[in-house]
């Protein structure tokens, strides 16, 4: 089987939570931030079980072809996800003959985008995890380019200014919406070597860096407008120019497009990895079709935040399961 | 006519020298000498052009035909064979297939009759080209020798620069029809055993009736997928090659071809001189970088160029906006069919320069340079901003020759992607062609390494160049880069 370090298994990931971030919808303040940390936390203790299912020789391979089909339906409906956020978030990004072009330009860019997938699923795992850590590489330069620009441009009274009118408990589910990745998660940490738990910290640790990173920079900068700005990250990134008569907004529509092409091409991967365990005869057209699905289920998703939802799933998929897993196989042995 | 490979040479001079005959079909270059030494009929064979007069005449001629009056053949052999050191490389032929491999070796053969065996000398002595500067891989500090067209002085190259037991030249013959000697280079304490056997296995495959240049070879010993960047890779110059041996890799001389095959060959590699070497590190350091620079300008900069100025004007200052809208105004193709037209005519000269011979190169470079892009620009069929970028991008592919090939087909894909999709047209193509460079990897070495999967040991040769002392304690292999 082809293993991966956790620098890969971490870049895999991260990319999807950035990519998350990027066009996550609605208004951000520091209560968002805690909250966002806090499902981070959450997210860590849930993921206990599964480590302990790795460590004790258990897989999601001989979990039986139901649990397959539910991971790989969770699979396959994130991917829709993401396309979703891509088409939603590229309204406020310059992409030629997008805009203009109404659902056929959306669905070139998808077709774009989905080739791009499919090349690289079909390339394999050790492929995407390598060319996803140079991706995070040059995604952190242009990142902190970003960042450090956004200092300068940043008022740190819009800390205390920028309020939500959402809850504590309401911002915790809001931070699930960045982390439907969890499920590649579950797929791909079997794959890694060494220490699962270390992997994981290690996975987790990124996410926290990253959260606070992109989070906070968006507050310094775009706190002020916050209340009629959809995609705050997307409006920070357009608003930190660290020179005076030198826009640089389009590097984020670099790192926007080269996210959204491994965010989703991982979430196929896994999706497919998921297919070839439920039907290991369906070769040729398995990142097709799944990918073909991810598109079609695109169309399902109205980009709200469904908070709720989000956290029942990623619950099941990352909690319930692999609790029910470890039981089964306790009464087995 | 039964094929002569099958044949085994009988004691019979006669019929020997007719099946010789018969089997070269009276080539002109085949030359029969028929004498009586030892009071024996024999005949020395040998093909003209392929051996030296003088070391002939002085070393076999003179002495074989003194040979005092011997019993048999069979003794006569005995007296060659142990009494006298006509030449050092003294193989024996049973067959006809190994006869005629050596006459066209340019061995000298004898024939006895009475003999079942032939004895070759080897006094070989064609004309060859005198060891010169490498053309391909230009070098201040370090030598100025290059690889030559003949294997044996190649693999003396190599001999001369590392005198170790442990450096293994294995030399083999392949091609049905050429017989063109190969020769596998390493060193055997330092190269991996298994890429050893699989690069074995990998030559066994091979099939071909001739092999005329490197790139007959280098598709079995790659992995056969498809890959923008070769992950074997070629140099001119021995000294390269002597260091790619040490760090335990392999290589592969082909005779008649002035180029070793390296294995396996990274993609940082391709960024690394033997001049690095020479300079002080922090200057070598400094133009590793400046080639790292000038390959992304190289594919990118014509590409972004369009992209900026059709989708992406934001990005440009007020001046700099001014200045290309009065430039791209007066031209009258679209900015990406003059980037693509400048791009394929600076192609077509180039292609143009090489194949005609030099004299009249120069004059195509003198007519496209300075009359045609003069008139170009001048006629307003192209703009200068346009020029300038496409000369520029064209100057940096230069700083890292190697990788020539791939960045003229990644620049014009660049540049179609970007004028179409803008820079999202540019990210969607770079994902893709960093798949394909991450997927490269052959007998389990990856491409990219050390950058990914990364080793931290690995970027003192590739993000900086480390001085000598630190470099001496690592002790490097490629090994390391194992996956």
């Amino acid at each position: 089987m082809d293993k991966i370090t956790k620098n890969q298994f971490s870049a895999m990931l991260l990319i999807t939570d950035a990519f998350s971030l990027f066009c996550f919808r609605g208004q951000i303040s520091i209560t968002t931030l805690m909250g966002f940390l806090c499902g981070i936390a959450i997210q860590f203790i849930m993921t206990l079980p599964l480590i302990k299912l790795y460590d004790t020789g258990g897989n999601i391979e001989n979990s039986g072809k139901l649990i397959q089909i539910i991971y790989f339906i969770y699979l396959l409906l994130w991917g829709g996800v993401l396309f979703s956020m891509l088409w939603q978030a590229s309204d406020v990004i310059y992409i030629p003959y997008e805009n203009s072009n109404g659902i056929w330009g959306k669905l070139l860019i998808a077709g774009m985008i989905a080739i791009v997938c499919l090349y690289a699923s079909s390339t394999g795992i050790k492929a995407v995890s390598r060319s996803a850590v140079i991706a995070v590489g040059a995604g952190i330069v242009s990142l902190l380019v970003v960042v450090i620009s956004a200092l300068f441009n940043s008022d740190w009274n819009n800390i205390q200014n920028t309020k939500t009118t959402d809850s504590f408990l309401t911002e915790i589910s809001r931070g699930f919406f960045i982390s439907g990745g969890l499920g590649s998660f579950v797929v791909f940490l079997g794959f890694t070597k060494g220490n699962y738990m270390k992997n994981t910290i290690y996975y987790f640790s990124g996410k926290i860096i990253l959260t606070v990173a992109v989070l906070l920079s968006s507050i310094l900068v775009a706190g002020g407008i916050m209340k009629i700005t959809e995609f705050p990250v997307v409006t920070a990134a357009q608003l930190s120019q660290p020179f005076p008569v030198q826009r640089i907004d389009s590097l984020f529509l670099i790192i926007f497009a080269v996210f959204s092409v491994f965010s989703i091409g991982v979430q196929s991967l896994a999706a497919a990895e998921m297919l070839k365990k439920i039907i290991p005869k369906f070769r040729y057209l398995r990142t097709t079709s799944v990918l073909a699905v991810m598109i079609g289920s695109a169309f399902l998703f109205s980009g709200e935040n469904k908070g709720f939802i989000y956290i029942v799933a990623i619950g099941i998929i990352l909690f319930i399961l692999p609790c029910f897993m470890l039981l089964k196989r306790s009464i087995a042995k | 006519m039964q094929n002569y490979k099958e044949l085994t040479i009988i004691p019979d001079l006669k019929i020997n020298i007719r099946k010789i005959k018969e089997i070269s079909g009276n080539s002109s270059d085949v030359m029969i000498n028929e004498f009586i030494t030892g009071d024996i009929k024999c005949a020395l064979i040998c093909c003209e052009g392929m051996l030296s007069t003088a070391t002939i005449t002085e070393l076999i001629l003179e002495p074989i035909v003194n040979i005092e009056k011997q019993k048999d053949s069979h003794e006569l052999f005995h007296y060659i064979q142990n009494f006298m050191l006509m030449s050092t490389d003294r193989p024996v032929a049973t067959e006809y297939d190994t006869l005629f491999r050596l006459i066209h070796s340019g061995f000298a053969v004898l024939v006895a009759d009475g003999m079942n065996k032939a004895l070759a000398f080897g006094v070989q002595g064609y004309a060859v080209r005198s060891i010169s500067e490498p053309s391909s891989e230009g070098n201040i500090m370090g030598s100025h020798e290059g690889f030559v067209e003949v294997v044996r002085t190649n693999m003396s190259l190599i001999r001369r620069r590392i005198k170790s037991p442990e450096l293994v030249m294995e030399l083999f013959t392949k091609g049905d029809k050429s017989r063109t000697d190969l020769c596998l280079c390493y060193m055997k304490d330092r190269v991996p055993p298994e890429l050893l056997k699989k690069i074995h296995d990998s030559l066994d495959n091979i099939k071909l009736e001739s092999i005329l240049s490197t790139g007959y070879i280098r598709p079995f010993v790659e992995n056969g997928n498809f890959e923008l960047f070769s992950s074997t890779g070629t140099t001119e110059r021995p000294d390269v090659l002597c260091s790619k041996l040490i760090e335990g890799r392999i290589g592969l001389l082909i005779d008649g071809v002035p180029f070793s095959i390296v294995i396996p060959k990274l993609f940082c590699e391709s960024f690394q001189t033997l001049d690095d070497y020479a300079f002080k590190p922090y200057y070598a350091t400094f133009i590793r970088w400046i080639k790292y620079l000038g390959f992304l300008i190289s594919i990118l900069l014509p590409a972004v160029y369009t992209a900026i100025v059709i989708y992406h004007p934001e990005l440009l200052n007020s001046t700099m906006l001014m200045l290309l809208v009065e430039a791209e105004q007066q031209a009258p193709l679209s900015i990406l069919t003059e980037s693509l037209f400048v791009l394929l005519m600076y192609e077509i000269i180039r292609e143009a320069g090489i194949r005609l011979p030099k004299a009249v190169g120069g004059a195509v470079s003198i007519v496209s340079g300075l009359i045609i892009g003069d008139a170009a620009v001048d006629s307003g069929l192209i703009s200068t901003p346009l020029l300038t970028i496409t000369a520029l991008s064209v100057i940096s592919g230069f700083v890292v020759p190697e990788l020539n090939d791939t960045m003229v087909i990644l620049r014009i894909a660049f540049l179609i992607s970007g004028g179409i999709f803008g820079l999202f047209g540019i990210s969607i193509l770079a994902c893709a062609v960093l798949v394909n460079i991450c997927s490269t990897e052959d007998y389990g070495f990856p491409y990219t390494a050390p950058l990914s999967p990364f080793k931290t040991a690995g970027m003192d040769d590739t993000a900086i160049r480390a001085g000598f002392p630190e470099m001496q304690s690592r002790n490097f292999t490629v090994e390391e880069y194992h996956e």
